[in-house]
């Protein structure tokens, strides 16, 4: 069975159709790549997954680990072992990251029945992952994302998701505004998560990432359908022939 | 006696109902004719002394109009007593003292002139820094609705410093009105610390009125947080008189049901190279109501002004308001000036954020509304304090501090009630 499947998905913001169904499935394991022209609604078929109420579903399902979790709230989802990895990761004053992470380990940790981690093993916890993205600690101690750099706030997601160890990784554009060095370092975090229990998607508009992180499939959603899929090779010929082919699919 | 007075706070309400300055000051609700005026008999005994864990500090209070210290012995050279002995004991210096800082003149002020029962006097030599903060408590705790007057005096000498906390509470779920004047007179160089914990019952109103006078390179830093009360106005007036000196004004009113909450602000420039800061925050649920009313005077030849002016407000339902009103007015163009006002909702989006790592909606509403709070609790210095107004306000964010009942004063441990209990770590982030 399927980790993640998505049946005919359907969703809007207000009264504009964005996903006009949207079929995908992925298993444990697998590495997927999703591109597509802007404003295409690659971003919210992400949000839609991870239960963002900005959206409204209309029709359609999304199955994970077997549940229909489109009723489910977006905190549950996330204890359940779904991340989302912000295309635009908001800025939060006044919140440590260390805080915030050591409250939303913890809060994981209780939903699986385990104890919190005391200070100490939290922070070594923290001293580890940070080594993943190559945060310098002075990041950690400041405000979520406040006066982060483009790549800061990236490399900050990426750190997220290390700490929170997830089942099913979403990664809206996390190489966008990375340099060469920031992007590796990106890569080599998704490498890191790599396991045969979990699966990642990776939503880009560059081969570039795909170098470094090598996807088992390639889907391209167009005007809210995915519209073609395909080995790695498909985001090669796109970087090379755009999108305007696809219209006459 | 007491009619008396409730008739002459009706006529000051009738007059100055046109008046920007006191026109949303309404205590009517909270003068009933019932009130009467504190008398021995009413001299209760103090049940505990508000202590904030592991802070020494030098105590004080007013327990219905009635002066208690906890005789800890002050630092030589200070002066810590009533202002009845003062002018008994230091006729000479509290002449010199009210002769440098007075009242605005408002009518207010003026019936806790003619009233006021006593006070605090507290003066601090030239030069000398007061290393345990003064904590200034006035308590009602009475099974009458008293009527209360106090006017304190507080004088710095040159280059001298204090930290004064003072504290507002009601211990019965009995309500009061409470009608208090500070006049501060910093003299050259000296440094006031000024923290304001008010934390009443819903029954009473709270006029805190502080009048400061700052002279060269004088410093002041006043914080003040109100977790509760009926109706509460402060009125803050700060005058700096000569160059150099420095103003840090700055409150958070966490407040709900009915409860009204006005923070008035006066800072005149009337110097050189003066700087004034204020950050007014306020969080405001069910029909709660406040107001920000903040007036900054610079004149003609107060030069090289600094002076910023912001209030920020969240509104947790579509009942509370809030009026806020930043008002600068300047008169030379040398000049630094900002203000602004904001009022909103918690962000939806942040609170996606948080709840996508897998925080409950109910910790993520109070870590982004802590992170709100924490920008004023920040400019506290004495660390015990913060601490202690950091767990009182995520205990009053959890809407557990108006759940005991049986106690206004949930500030205490002493009190029976649990100490907060806080599964996240909200310490702030430095
Ligand atoms: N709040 C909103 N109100 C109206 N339309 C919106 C709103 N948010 C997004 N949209 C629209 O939804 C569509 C899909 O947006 P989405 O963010 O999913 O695109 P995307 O494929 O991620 O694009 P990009 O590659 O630029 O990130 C766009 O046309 C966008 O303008
Ligand atoms: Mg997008």
């Amino acid at each position: 069975m399927a980790l993640l499947s998505i049946r005919n998905l359907h969703a809007s913001i207000g009264d504009k159709e964005i996903l006009r169904g949207v079929n995908l499935d992925i298993e444990a394991g697998e590495v997927h790549s999703i591109m597509g022209p802007n404003g295409n609604g690659k971003s919210t078929l992400a949000g839609v997954i991870a239960g963002n109420e900005k959206y409204t579903v209309t029709d359609g399902e999304v199955i994970y680990k077997g549940r229909d979790i489109l009723a489910m709230p977006v905190d549950q989802r996330a204890n359940e072992g779904i991340f989302l990895g912000f295309q635009y990761p908001v800025e939060i004053p006044g919140v440590s990251i260390t805080n915030f992470m050591r409250t939303a380990v913890n809060e994981q940790r209780k939903y699986r029945g385990l104890d919190p981690l005391t200070g100490s093993q939290f922070l070594k916890l923290m001293e580890e992952k940070k080594k993943v993205v190559e945060m310098t600690a002075n990041l950690a101690n400041r405000s979520v994302n406040e006066g982060f750099s483009g790549g800061e706030k990236k490399k900050n997601e990426i750190f997220q998701m290390a700490m929170l160890d997830p089942t099913l990784a979403i990664l809206d554009e996390t190489d966008s505004g990375l340099d060469i060095d920031a992007l590796r370092i990106v890569a080599t975090g998704v490498n890191h998560l790599r396991r045969s229990d979990n699966a990642i998607i990776v939503i880009t508009h560059y081969q570039r990432l795909l170098d470094y992180i090598v996807p088992d499939f390639v889907h391209v959603l167009y005007e809210g359908r995915i519209v073609k899929s395909g080995p790695k090779e498909l985001a090669l010929k796109l970087e090379k022939e755009g999108y305007e082919w696809l219209k006459e699919l | 006696m007491a009619q008396g007075i409730i008739n002459q706070y009706r006529q000051a309400a009738h007059d100055l109902r046109k008046n920007e300055v006191w026109r949303n000051v309404d205590f009517a609700p909270q003068l009933t004719d019932d009130m009467v005026l504190p008398t021995a008999a009413d001299d209760a005994q103090l049940q505990f002394w508000c202590n904030i864990q592991g802070l020494e500090a030098h105590r004080i209070a007013f327990v219905n109009g009635a002066f208690k210290s906890d005789e800890q012995s002050e630092q030589s050279g200070v002066v810590c007593c009533t202002v009845g002995e003062a002018r008994r004991s230091y006729p000479e210096l509290l002449g010199k003292v009210l002769a440098e800082v007075g009242t605005d003149g408002n009518p207010y002020a003026d019936i806790n002139g003619s009233n006021a029962t006593d006070g605090l006097f507290l003066y601090v030599p030239d030069g000398m820094t007061v290393h345990q903060p003064v904590q200034l408590l006035s308590i009602a705790n009475s099974d009458k609705s008293l009527l209360l007057h106090l006017r304190h005096v507080v004088a710095l000498g040159r280059g001298s410093s204090l930290k004064l906390i003072q504290c507002d509470d009601s211990y019965t779920q009995q309500g009061a009105f409470s009608n208090n004047v500070l006049l501060a007179s910093l003299t050259e160089g000296s440094r006031l610390e000024h923290y304001k914990m008010q934390n009443l019952n819903d029954a009473t109103a709270l006029l805190n009125q502080t009048f400061v006078s700052m002279q060269r390179d004088a410093s002041l830093c006043s914080v003040g947080i109100t977790l509760n009360g009926g109706n509460i106005r402060n009125h803050n007036v700060v005058r700096m008189t000569h160059e150099g000196c420095s103003t840090e004004m700055h409150g958070l009113y966490l407040i709900d049901r009915q409860q009204r909450c006005d923070n008035y602000v006066f800072v005149d420039h009337l110097a050189p190279n003066c700087k004034s800061h204020e950050l007014y925050k306020g969080i405001l649920d069910d029909s709660a109501h406040g107001v920000f009313n903040g007036h900054v005077l610079v004149r003609d030849g107060a030069t090289k002004t600094e002076a910023y002016q912001a209030n920020r407000n969240i509104l947790l339902t579509d009942k509370a308001f809030v009026q806020s009103k930043p008002f600068l007015e300047i008169y030379n163009d040398d000049v630094k000036c900002s203000h602004g006002s904001t009022i909103g909702q918690l962000d939806n989006q942040a609170l996606f954020y948080l709840m996508q790592r897998g925080i409950s909606p109910r910790n993520a509403r109070t870590l982004l509304l802590y992170a709100f709070c924490d920008e004023v609790l920040r400019y506290i210095t004495v660390d015990q304090l913060r601490d202690k107004l950091g767990d009182m306000v995520k205990k009053r964010l959890h809407g557990e501090l108006s759940a005991c009942l049986d106690c206004a004063l949930s500030c205490s441990n002493t009190c029976g009630c649990t100490p907060p209990e806080f599964k996240i770590d909200l310490s702030s982030t430095k």
